[in-house]
């Protein structure tokens, strides 16, 4: 087990070695070397380790080492580009306002004609229109061929409304 | 004959700061096998090692603007690049622990420049080289920093000072309990 003089000249190692001790310190850690064989040992072994880590083998960047750091550079700066237009307040702001106007618009829509959308037979999706037109279709096909059993007058008589749509759903039910 | 003085770091990373790239290369070009030989003793792994310094790179490239001239270019990249070192090792510890015998290292990955040496000195160092580089992962971070910047890239006390922010004085007694832990540690591998 080190003493306390031992300990106190292990810590003047690397200044020893760097020869910056004051003439009177440096003299007394000479004195303690010469007689204590541990604190010797410690220091050449230092000496040692402190030759070995200098005279490590260099280690070298590989060849392509700029050149890829220059490709990886232009592929940030891309990325950096996006990412500024994305981050962008500017982008921000034009997005709330596309989406702000989106909103006031089905509300607009909304308040105009507030009833149709809700409609079972008016619905304004695609797949509506287009099973309506079907409809459509096929009821003026059948208003041709069954018009002389089916008048317009009939109609007028049962008091309907004559327009498109619900046109095309009554002479489809005056089929059945 | 009077040689043309050679430009220095503080001069190129003005140029670059002015808008000229090619200083930039040449810095990249100065500094690339020193940061990588700094960055490896950390990590020892070649290729986390050459990432980590182009990640080094790249942020100087980015905030060239954050030099200022008060410090010297090399330790400002030494200490990007030291936090990124320090940075990963971190982020290893917390995926995993290593213990001692876990260590390996990769003989192809030391690639002597320096063939001056006699055989002999070689082999010493080479050998030797392995231990201690296993005994300096070992140590607890603020001795690996230490110990790298000083022993094996051998940058003077006042950089140190600069780069880790701590006073000259502190450097110096760093240096010396992180040399007596190495040694320490050493023994202890060697038993």
């Amino acid at each position: 087990m080190q003493n306390t003089d031992c300990t106190n000249i292990r810590e003047q190692y690397t200044e020893y070695q760097e020869n910056t001790l004051p003439p009177e310190i440096r003299a007394k850690v000479d004195t303690h070397l010469a007689s204590c064989s541990s604190c010797n040992e410690i220091f050449r072994e230092l000496n040692r380790v402190i030759r070995t880590l200098h005279n490590l083998p260099s280690l070298q960047a590989s060849a392509h080492f700029t050149s890829s750091l220059l490709t990886r550079i232009e592929t940030d700066k891309q990325l950096g580009t996006w990412q500024k237009i994305y981050h962008s307040s500017y982008t921000k702001v034009a997005g709330y306002a596309i989406a702000a106007g989106l909103i006031v618009a089905i509300g607009i829509n909304i308040l105009i004609d507030p009833i149709s959308p809700l409609q079972p037979n008016g619905r304004s999706d695609f797949a509506g229109e287009q099973s309506s037109q079907i409809q459509t279709e096929e009821s003026l096909a059948v208003v041709t061929d069954s018009a002389s059993n089916v008048s317009a007058d009939t109609l007028t008589q049962q008091n309907i409304p004559i327009n498109p749509q619900n046109q095309s759903m009554q002479l489809v039910s005056g089929k059945k | 004959m009077n040689e043309k003085p050679e430009v220095t770091d503080e001069q190129l990373i003005a140029d670059f700061q002015a808008g000229d790239d090619r200083a930039f290369v040449e810095l990249v070009d100065r500094y690339k096998d020193r940061l990588v030989n700094f960055v490896y003793r950390f990590l020892h792994d070649m290729t986390d090692a050459e990432d980590m310094v182009q990640e080094t790179f790249l942020k100087v490239y980015k905030n060239k603007h954050a030099y200022r001239e008060i410090a010297k270019f090399s330790t400002w990249i030494y200490t990007i690049a030291g936090n990124l070192a320090r940075s990963e090792l971190r982020k290893r510890k917390r995926r995993k622990t290593y213990t001692m015998s876990e260590l390996s290292f990769d003989d192809n990955e030391f690639t002597p420049v320096d063939s001056g040496r006699d055989t002999e000195d070689i082999v010493f160092n080479s050998y030797a080289g392995e231990e201690i580089m296993k005994a300096i992962y070992a140590l607890p971070e603020p001795f690996k920093t230490i110990i790298i910047l000083r022993d094996i890239q051998e940058l003077s006390y006042e950089d140190i000072s600069t780069i880790l922010d701590i006073p000259m004085g502190t450097v110096k007694s760093r240096v010396n309990r992180a040399r007596l832990k190495l040694q320490e540690t050493l023994s202890y591998l060697k038993e």
